[in-house]
């Protein structure tokens, strides 16, 4: 509860303040509050890494109450949220300064143009010297400071709103913080964005906006038909809903969360978004935000539409979806120049991954696919906080006019490349142990099920980490390797508020991929509680060792070419029959 | 057969031998401020510490015993860390450690003056730790852990001089074939073998899943304790693609066909880096792979198995004479060498493949095997002197080079040692020895095919001989080329490279003879503690399998035990005796390709360029030298036309179609409020009229 609201209440305090006191406090205070929050948000999660929830209700007027609730899906993602926001404060601070002062200035000159180019040459850093320790005229200062303030109060607000609907119990409090999101970041690109940033805002507004009333109509009707938008009520009349209905509801929940998340076809508004926002904000809006569409599939299709049918019958779509989506990201990817547009069409990429996880059908899928959101807003933060480190200090983003900073800017360079390792998914980084657990699950649900379409599927998903690959070490390249162009030269690396933040990341990644078990556990003690006595879900692992199994080795040591009686029951045994009862799951 | 679990005793330093290159390479970066000399130092004796470690088990190892011990891991999935240290894995290990210990030690002299050293030192350690984390790992998964390691490593180190300066790169400036250049950058190199690897990572992960699928467990105990999920597999016709899945990650790695490009590029990077990674240890890993898993499928001959072995016997074979024949015509020393490597891991391939395809495995996998070792020490010797004679003329090509034998006393003499192992000069050299014991598996396989694969196998030998003359003769004989005589001119003296440096490929070199002297027993040493090792472990005994589970027996009743150690030693009896036919193909194939080597680039009593001055050599050798176009169709295939692919659907789908959605759902709102602007004509009239119309056509619609 207070780490959900204390950003809200303490939001406007956070603008005043800045307005009065300058930066520095207005830094530190966002930071205390989020960082005093994030761990209000883990002591509870401790408690819970073996399963169970934990709930705190509210009354709330004449709607009735209200709840917040953590359990194994929430966890992961309200952890990420929170941690992620209260470290990009810090990463904010420079940047965010650089920016408002950037922005003084061209309303100072009264050049109102909006071209990228000519607004990046300002951006330059040719002293060397970093903005802060610049004297500013009084002027400049309260601008700042109010400007600053102002930045943090919405950040805040968006940092609250992302929490809330990853913590709500009610379809309706869901809807709600998923708007109370979206305003917050429409301003901040509106105010702190490059190039023509008041036609992206309003485009990302639209965009997400008409998403999110698709979604509502989805989300009205459960209430109404099952009567009642408590998460428990709807789950426990899902089977009330009648089946013209269901396919209304799942093809706009699928439609709403699928905006969100930018799949293919509805992605048109990512692209441009993420380029000109202010990029703390891309780094908050590409890790944290469009995951929440995943979320938002898994708590309120997945597990409260449980009823049988609806999840098997259409999960091959999603799957197919997924892959289209992995694949024309990575390759539209490869095709950029900018490497903020790199980054954005390799989130949509990233997207698909967990559309594709999430369409597997299988205990493992969905936990890769969970696990995944955790590993990306690590990857994907870490790279775009490289990208706004390199702006930073070489003005530019083109990647025609870098190169060769790896000598230059060895830290930036040292976290980037753990970042991509991340999204490529090698080990010893979290995404390794988020792929190969989100793939192995697609490979179960193709074999078990004996689908070539997903057999195809997987072929060109797990083949798409190659793509994968190809344009984040390209990127690389471009930005890191070859020769230093003449206007380079003095370029040193970026401040410790940038560097440390990073490494904070970077570590982060690493530790959870040699120790993925803190995540894990609830997460697969969640996803298996999904579907508990039914056949939809894949177990996690088929294990041997169980009833009938071990008797019969010691019938095959009589003879060497000894035929297996029971092979053909083995197969029904350990393949088709996805029930539990036969092998309990062995953990 | 002792076996140690747990933590105790000796068994913490299986954990420590990879261990320890890990905290070395976290701690350089802490010595950024030290001298070249101290970074340069500490790293030899991590590696050094890390090697003797290794040493420390390999009694146990040479005693068939093992070392198991595991730590739970991943608990929510049930998988476990932990280290197998049996016989393989304990003198697998020992090789990579003191290769990595000579070339280290050279590294401190080779990269002397160079700048970022803590980079090179950081992923050098990183490599030997992943490295090891291979060898010794109880489970695929953190086999795999370490193979993304080594292949990062390789990634980083080929692309170490990331400022892309021309002399660093490979190839012939201007050469292309097909419209695709056939010269490298190292970045660029670094990338292709990246993503080439990764290529076969994706079929080993897929491999990988399947059997975790269907055995819940990746380790490699587990699963030969318990086979039940082979039999349900091979139902499903599953189980010899999922093995050849697996394979296809050591193809990966070990650049065989159709995966070997990336070889040649990685030779953009220092060359002691070539020694350790693409030629002594890294590029082992596929065939390490293929040892570590070849017993256990071969123990599920049950089911059979054999398209598995046929595939990689023929995998192996193919690259062997591929790039064979393509090292004949490359004028680089560092490109011959890297062809050559992947070709005699071709052999290493082909003898664990054949291996699966006898009833007497234990023969072709000690071939296999001491092919691996033997190949390791005179690569890697011969890359360091490459090295050193890189160091000295500053050119890659060996056209350039040419009469180094005065100058180069002590390089030439070490680099003609392990020149005469590679060429497997007879008797004295181990070289000799292990392709004799290749050829000899070869040919008392009971494989339909076998000749035809034996037949390749000379072939390659013939060619080996050759290629390796020529390049002997071409460095070290003749008159010194234009470079060199321009190097003299300028005042430097071509002279002899420092201790550092050649201590090291000297101590390979001589192991290499050394050895070889004593190639027989040796190899029938290892031949008896490989035969032990499969029967105790795998059930594999002279003329088959003793079936699933029997292991157990094996080891539980001494009676068992016992006529398992007795065949063991019949077996070993066995390979003492040489198979004829193999010993005179090997010795005529060492004659005729050194012959011919030595006539054209030693005496050079002819020149091979007037001789081949005639259509059709001029043909093979333009097909040879842009090595059969492959690279070329790698490059149309999988960069050149996807990226077109690609443009056209940014350009046409994402630029036009879906960019075009704003701005069209902006002139549709335009149009609208216009239509809105028609209707709202503020005359009352209209709007009542409307208003009865609607409620007319309602009323209507309801009576209706």
């Amino acid at each position: 509860m207070v780490a959900t609201f204390m950003p809200l209440i303490l939001s406007p305090v956070v603008y005043f303040l800045g307005k009065r006191k300058g930066i520095n406090i207005t830094t530190w205070l966002t930071f205390g509050t989020l960082a005093i929050s994030t761990v209000l948000v883990i002591i509870p999660s401790i408690g819970l890494s073996s399963g169970g929830s934990y709930q705190e209700v509210f009354d709330w007027s004449q709607l009735g109450h209200f709840g917040l609730k953590l359990d194994g899906l929430s966890i992961p993602f309200a952890i990420t949220i929170y941690l992620l926001s209260t470290i990009i404060v810090i990463y904010s601070k420079p940047y965010m300064v650089r920016k408002i002062l950037l922005q003084y200035e061209q309303l100072k000159s009264s050049s109102n143009l909006t071209m990228n180019d000519a607004e990046s040459e300002l951006y330059s850093n040719k002293d060397g010297k970093s903005f802060s320790s610049l004297v500013l005229s009084t002027d400049q200062k309260s601008y700042l400071n109010s400007q600053l303030g102002l930045y943090y109060s919405l950040y805040l607000v968006f940092a609250m709103g992302m929490l809330g609907t990853v913590l709500a119990t009610k379809l309706f409090e869901f809807y709600v913080f998923f708007e109370l999101m979206l305003v917050p970041s429409f301003f901040l690109i509106a105010f702190f964005g490059y190039g023509n940033k008041k036609r992206t805002s309003l485009m990302f507004f639209f965009w997400a906006h008409v998403g999110a009333v698709i979604l509502l109509l989805g989300l009205m009707a459960m209430g109404f038909l099952t009567g009642g938008f408590d998460y428990d009520t709807v789950r426990a009349n899902a089977s009330q809903i009648p089946q013209a209905w269901i396919a209304v509801i799942v093809a706009a929940l699928v439609i709403g969360f699928g905006v969100k998340l930018a799949a293919f076809l509805v992605h048109v508004w990512l692209p441009d978004t993420y380029t000109d926002a202010p990029t703390p904000i891309s780094v908050l809006i590409s890790s944290a935000m469009t995951g929440i569409g995943a979320y938002g599939l898994i708590r309120i299709w997945i597990e409260l539409l449980s009823g049988p049918g609806n999840y098997t019958d259409y999960s091959i779509y999603i799957t197919i979806w997924g892959v289209a989506t992995m694949i024309y990201g990575g390759a539209m990817a490869l095709m950029q120049k900018d490497i903020k547009r790199v980054l954005a069409y390799s989130s949509i990429s990233s997207m698909g991954y967990l559309l594709f996880g999430i369409g597997s059908e299988s205990v493992l899928g969905l936990s890769g696919a969970i696990f995944m959101y955790v590993t990306h807003a690590l990857g994907k933060g870490l790279l775009f906080m490289m990208a706004g480190s390199v702006i930073l200090q070489t003005g530019t983003r083109n990647m025609d006019k870098l190169g060769g900073l790896g000598g230059k800017m060895p830290y930036t360079a040292v976290f980037a490349m753990i970042g991509g390792l991340t999204i490529i998914g090698v080990p010893i980084t979290s995404g390794f142990m988020s792929e190969w657990v989100l793939f192995n699950g697609a490979l179960q649900d193709a074999v078990v099920n004996w689908s070539a379409v997903k057999a195809v599927s997987f072929a060109l998903a797990i083949t798409t980490t190659i793509l994968t690959s190809a344009y984040i070490l390209w990127m690389y390249k471009r930005i890191f390797y070859g020769i230093t162009p003449e206007t380079l030269k003095n370029v040193r690396d970026s401040s410790k508020y940038v560097l440390v933040t990073m490494g904070i990341l970077a570590s982060l990644t690493l530790v959870l991929g040699l120790y993925p078990d803190l995540f894990y556990k609830p997460i697969i003690g969640y996803v298996e509680s999904l579907y508990p006595d039914s056949d939809v879900l894949i177990p996690v692992k088929i294990a041997p060792g169980t009833g009938q199994v071990n008797e019969e080795p010691t019938n095959t040591t009589k003879a060497s070419n000894v035929a297996f009686p029971g092979g053909t029951e083995y197969q029904r045994t350990y393949l088709l029959a996805k029930s539990h009862v036969d092998h309990p799951i062995t953990f | 057969m002792v076996e140690v679990l747990g933590f105790e005793g000796i068994g913490v330093n299986a954990w420590l031998i990879w261990m320890t290159p890990f905290i070395g390479a976290a701690f350089i970066p802490i010595l950024r401020k030290k001298s070249e000399k101290i970074k340069g130092y500490v790293a030899v004796a991590f590696s050094v510490i890390s090697a003797f470690l290794a040493l420390s088990i390999l009694p146990l190892g040479l005693s068939n015993g093992e070392i198991h011990s595991q730590i739970p891991w991943f608990s929510a999935l049930d998988i476990d860390a932990g280290v197998l240290a049996d016989p393989l894995a304990i003198i697998m290990s020992n090789l990579v450690a003191w290769i990595s210990v000579a070339i280290f030690v050279y590294s401190v002299s080779y990269m002397h003056g160079q700048k970022s050293l803590i980079r090179y030192w950081f992923f050098m350690l990183f490599f030997i730790g992943s490295m090891q984390l291979i060898v010794l790992s109880d489970n695929l998964l953190m086999v795999f852990f370490g193979w993304e390691g080594v292949g990062l490593a390789s990634y980083a180190l080929i692309g170490f001089w990331y400022t892309d300066r021309k002399k660093d790169y490979v190839g012939k400036e201007g050469h292309t074939a097909w419209g695709i250049p056939q010269w490298t950058s190292p970045t660029h190199a670094g990338i292709k073998a990246f993503l080439l690897n990764r290529a076969g990572d994706v079929m080993m992960l897929s491999g990988m899943f399947m059997i975790f699928m269907y055995s819940g467990t990746f380790g490699f105990r587990e699963l030969l304790a318990d086979q039940t999920w082979a039999h349900v597999m091979m139902q499903q016709n599953l189980l010899v693609p999922a093995a050849v899945l697996i394979f296809g990650g050591a193809i990966g790695k070990s650049a065989q066909f159709p995966l070997n490009e990336w070889l040649l590029e990685a030779m953009t990077g220092p060359t002691s880096v070539s020694a350790l990674i693409h030629a002594a240890t890294m590029v082992k890993a596929g065939v390490f792979l293929v040892a570590r898993i070849g017993p256990l499928f071969f123990a599920l001959s049950v089911f059979n198995m054999n398209q598995f072995f046929e595939i990689v016997t023929w995998v192996g074979a193919i690259t062997a004479l591929l790039l064979a024949t393509q090292a004949i015509v490359n004028p680089e020393i560092k490109k011959v060498l890297a062809y050559s490597t992947g070709s005699q891991i071709g052999y290493m391939m082909m003898a664990l493949g054949i291996a699966g395809l006898s009833t007497n495995f234990v023969d072709g996998y000690t071939a296999g095997f001491f092919h691996l070792i033997s190949h390791a020490l005179f690569k890697a010797s011969l890359f360091m002197a490459a090295g050193a004679i890189l160091h000295t003329v500053h050119s890659r090509f060996m056209n350039d080079m040419g009469g180094l034998k005065k100058n180069m006393r002590k390089t030439y003499i070490f680099f003609l040692l392990a020149s005469l192992s590679l060429a497997s000069a007879p008797l004295i050299t181990l070289g000799f020895w292990s392709k004799d014991a290749i050829f000899a598996s070869i040919l008392e396989s009971n494989y339909e095919f076998s000749s035809y694969v034996f037949l390749i196998a000379v072939t390659v030998a013939i060619m080996t001989a050759f290629y390796t003359f020529r390049m002997v003769g071409l460095v070290f004989f003749g008159k010194p080329s234009q470079n060199v005589v321009n190097i003299e001119n300028k005042g430097h003296r071509i002279r002899e490279v420092d201790k550092m440096m050649w201590l090291p490929f000297a101590a390979l070199a001589i192991a290499s003879i050394g050895f070889g002297v004593v190639g027989f027993a040796f190899e029938g040493q290892l031949h008896h503690v490989f035969s032990t090792y499969l029967a105790s472990y795998f059930g594999i005994i002279e003329g088959g399998v003793v079936p699933l589970g029997a292991t157990e027996a094996v080891q539980s009743s001494p009676e068992l035990a016992e006529s398992g150690a007795a065949t063991a030693e019949g077996s070993k009896q066995d390979a003492l005796e040489l198979n004829p036919l193999a010993v005179v193909s090997s010795v005529a194939a060492f004659g005729v390709g050194g012959f011919l080597g030595y006539l054209f680039y030693i005496k050079r009593i002819g020149d091979p360029e007037k001789i081949s001055d005639n259509v059709v050599s001029k043909a093979l050798w333009k097909f040879l030298y842009n090595r059969w176009y492959l690279n070329s169709v790698l490059y149309w295939i999988g960069v050149v036309i996807p990226l077109a692919a690609y443009r056209r659907i940014n350009k046409y789908f994402e630029n036009i179609l879906m960019y075009g959605i704003n701005p069209s759902v902006q002139q549709s709102m335009v149009m609208m409020s216009k239509v809105a602007k028609v209707v709202q004509t503020g005359n009352v009239q209209t709007y009542l009229y409307v208003f009865a119309a609607g409620i007319i056509i309602i009323t209507m619609m309801l009576l209706s």
